[in-house]
């Protein structure tokens, strides 16, 4: 086999993305309405919205931001960029591109979840369907990555695959992380006893692996550090930027330094801004700040990624769900 | 028709299909129609809001050739396979049957397939048809016959193999033990074939298989065959042309591309050349091919060999260039641009099947005996007015295979379109795509027109 055609790599970067961004919004959706129940009036459906910035997209269809409209928005609406049925028909069309370079399991099973996401009606995001529903979201995208860790073949695309996977899944923490702090009492000492810090922990499925590390704790810093710098937690930031080195290394042997110059330096950039941090002492604004620049910074990477191997003009947006990029 | 060894094989899967219940057998169909969605064997048509995936209707009982038909078709369609290319090269050169007075000059001259920029151009080999699809019919007295041929970019291979796998799926008892011809070895025939017609005689050349991309309705095919081959599957915007030498834009870079087998028609190649509005050519690439930069398969200009006007003089071709008679006959042809043939046309609409010579994927073709009075008007007035446009042939009482029909098995018309590969020497797969009309008493076949597909099994 020749070497990659530069649309194939864009392709694989991309399909990785839009299912990593399916998976955490299922996620986001079944987490806020599981388990921010307690509060006298219920889950705040606004707060999906503000994650994601997409309030005015919102608006432009919908009145209230309520169960069925967030639902709705986020789970069927086709003309929403970043619903869930929207990314699944983006990386089934994505893979469609590349589909003589993935394996046919893959194949096969985007093709399956993209028939039950078209076949979905409202009867699947009512409250009484709406776990199971993100539950079976949630489940194939799992089961996807494991028909990759499988049948996929180490070359060229599944390097380009896991970097659009773990930028978009650097990106999303970030997003789940600034929100966490921008809405969530501080006011209560170093003691965390609103239930909604658990929310923010189960939807990155870190609250039993938070539980594990620091034991009967639960500190506003102990948090942060967790999903800022635990390397062997999957979802922390760390993690995705140790990941990123990974591939960012593999493309560079492949290449050379010199056509690389650009994605290295992104990326270094990346690293040393997770070094730094937020600063000692967080407030929300400090915290805010630095997601805001993290999340800049993958943009950065990825711009840099896209000039050098896709063929790009630069992106002028920083989050996928604003950019449409549909390769 | 069956020979007498055959008829064991015969009797065994016959046995076999009876032990089935009518149920059995359509739930093992609605097995392997899911599987075929699932596994994205689709064509898709595209509406203003939805790509709507549709199979190709796939009938699970095969259609079961002899070795001694099998062995007349494998020889039949090399003849042909043959002639062609030494028809091509011919007027493409000396135009010696041209002059010679075996087929009219203005007839191929004057063709909307062929290519005055392809004369004096060698090609490697001589070999212009690469890959060839040759329909055949089997009329009254079982003779096989041929009905067209496909010498530009004959698509349905892809549903040879993947008919074959899930026949293996979902019906492994029925062909136990019976001696099938492999169908397996195609993508690797083809890409041994596309290496033995590289420029210069290079033993690695880089093959790519060049696609209009995902919204073409054989996308699925063009898929399938570049994996199967082993070949990066591109399209015209990863493809540029410097110095009259063609690369492929990669992550390294540019590459070096060599043979093209390309799914794209000849006047969408290069926008420079043929169709200036093409979005799906390459600027430069007819000068690069001219060079002998990079070779093209099939190579340009192959459309007017299979032309339905010049199918019509097919025999005399063949006979003129090989000295041998043709193995497989045509069907009778009038042809509606000699005073002849244009008389008896008119003469007998009603009897006739009339086809525009133009067009294909069976558009525009009137069954005589089965059109209404005004069809039948509506036609003369088209022949009188564009003789040229149309060729007549009689009816013929196409051949028929049992299928599965709701919940009878009931004859249905068939073909049969065996694929040829070409590099050096000449390759029929032995299979090939059968394809059955659906609606009862029909004789269009065409997957446009709601035809559906058998496998083949040709016993050895």
């Amino acid at each position: 086999m020749s070497s990659l055609v530069a649309r194939f790599a864009a392709n694989t970067f991309w399909l990785g993305r839009y299912l990593e961004r399916t998976e955490n919004v299922a996620r986001i959706l079944h987490i806020n309405e599981t388990y921010a129940r307690d509060k006298p009036e219920g889950p705040d459906w606004q707060r999906v919205l503000d994650l994601y910035s997409e309030s005015k997209q919102f608006h432009k269809n919908y009145k209230e931001a309520n169960a069925q409209s967030v639902l709705q928005f986020y789970v069927l609406d086709r003309d929403n960029p970043s619903s869930i049925v929207s990314s699944v028909i983006n990386a089934r069309e994505n893979a469609r591109s590349v589909r003589h370079l993935i394996s046919t399991e893959m194949w096969t099973h985007l093709n399956i979840f993209y028939s039950q996401m078209l076949e979905m009606g409202a009867g699947a995001i009512t409250l009484s369907n709406l776990a199971n529903t993100a539950s079976n979201i949630i489940l194939n995208c799992q089961t996807f990555e494991g028909i990759i860790e499988g049948t996929f073949l180490r070359t060229e695309p599944a390097c380009f695959y896991h970097l659009g996977k773990y930028i978009e899944r650097a990106d999303q923490t970030t997003r789940i992380l600034d929100i966490g702090y921008g809405l969530l009492p501080l006011d209560e000492g170093d003691a965390i006893t609103s239930i909604q810090w658990n929310v923010l922990l189960r939807s990155v499925s870190g609250y039993h692996a938070y539980r594990s590390r620091y034991p009967g704790r639960a500190r506003v810093e102990d948090i942060e550090r967790f999903l800022l710098y635990d390397n062997e937690f999957p979802r922390a930031l760390a993690l995705c930027v140790d990941r990123i080195t990974d591939r960012v290394r593999d493309l560079e042997r492949r290449h050379g330094a010199s056509r690389h110059s650009e994605v290295e330096r992104t990326r270094r950039e990346l690293e040393f801004a997770l070094e730094t941090g937020p600063g000692k002492e967080i407030t929300p604004e400090r915290l805010h700040g630095f997601l805001d620049r993290f999340q800049g910074l993958l943009a950065d990477v990825t711009n840099a990624v896209g000039q050098t191997y896709f063929g790009y003009a630069p992106l002028e947006s920083k989050a996928l769900g604003n950019t449409k990029q549909t390769q | 028709m069956q020979s007498q060894q055959d008829q064991p094989h015969l009797a065994k899967i016959l046995k076999c299909l009876d032990e089935l219940d009518i149920s059995a057998l359509r739930r093992r169909a609605r097995d392997a129609e899911r599987e075929l969605f699932n596994l994205g064997i689709t064509f898709t048509v595209y509406t203003d809001r939805d790509a709507i995936d549709r199979i190709l209707p796939f009938d699970v009982i095969p259609r079961v050739l002899s070795k001694e038909a099998w062995a007349t078709i494998d020889s039949g369609v090399k003849q042909r396979v043959a002639a062609m290319n030494l028809f091509l090269n011919d007027i493409y050169h000396d135009g010696h049957v041209l002059r010679d007075g075996i087929i009219p000059a203005e007839l191929v001259k004057a063709n909307k397939h062929y290519r005055p920029e392809m004369e004096g151009v060698d090609v490697p080999r001589g070999t212009y048809v690469h890959i060839c699809g040759t329909d055949l019919v089997r009329d009254e007295k079982g003779t096989f016959r041929v009905l067209e041929d496909n010498g530009r970019c004959p698509s349905g291979v892809s549903y040879v193999l993947e008919n074959r796998h899930l026949m293996m799926r979902a019906f492994p008892d029925l062909a136990d033990g019976i001696p099938i011809a492999d169908v397996d070895g195609y993508g690797s025939r083809l890409a041994r074939a596309m290496t033995e017609v590289a420029p210069h005689n290079m033993s690695h050349p880089t093959i790519v298989l060049m696609s209009p991309g995902v919204y073409n309705s054989a996308y699925f095919e063009h898929v399938f065959l570049a994996r199967e081959m082993g070949v990066q599957l591109v399209e015209g915007r990863d493809l540029l042309v410097e110095n009259d030498k063609v690369f492929m834009r990669t992550t390294s870079g540019q590459q070096r591309v060599d043979v093209i087998y390309r799914r794209i028609d000849d006047e969408f190649l290069d926008p420079e050349v043929f169709r200036p509005d093409s979005a799906l050519g390459v600027n430069g690439l007819f000068a690069a091919y001219r060079k002998g930069n990079v070779n093209l398969a099939n190579a340009v200009g192959t459309g007017v060999a299979d032309d339905k006007a010049v199918y019509a003089y097919m025999p005399r071709i063949i006979k003129y260039y090989l000295d041998e008679d043709p193995i497989l006959q045509n069907v009778p042809t009038n042809i509606c641009g000699e005073p002849e043939g244009l008389n008896k046309t008119l003469d007998n609409l009603d009897k006739l099947v009339t086809k525009p010579v133009g067009e294909s994927g069976g558009y525009g073709v009137v069954v005589g005996p089965r059109a209404s009075k005004r069809e039948l008007s509506r036609l003369r007035a088209l022949v009188k007015a564009d003789p040229d446009n149309y060729i007549s042939q009689p009816m013929i009482g196409l051949s028929v295979s049992p299928t599965l029909v709701g919940r009878t098995i009931e004859p249905r018309h068939v073909d049969l379109r065996p694929f040829a590969l070409t590099g050096e020497s000449t390759w029929v797969l032995p299979g090939g795509l059968t394809r059955v009309a659906m609606k009862r008493g029909s004789l269009i076949v065409n997957s446009s027109q709601g035809g559906g597909s058998k496998d083949t099994w040709v016993l050895v």
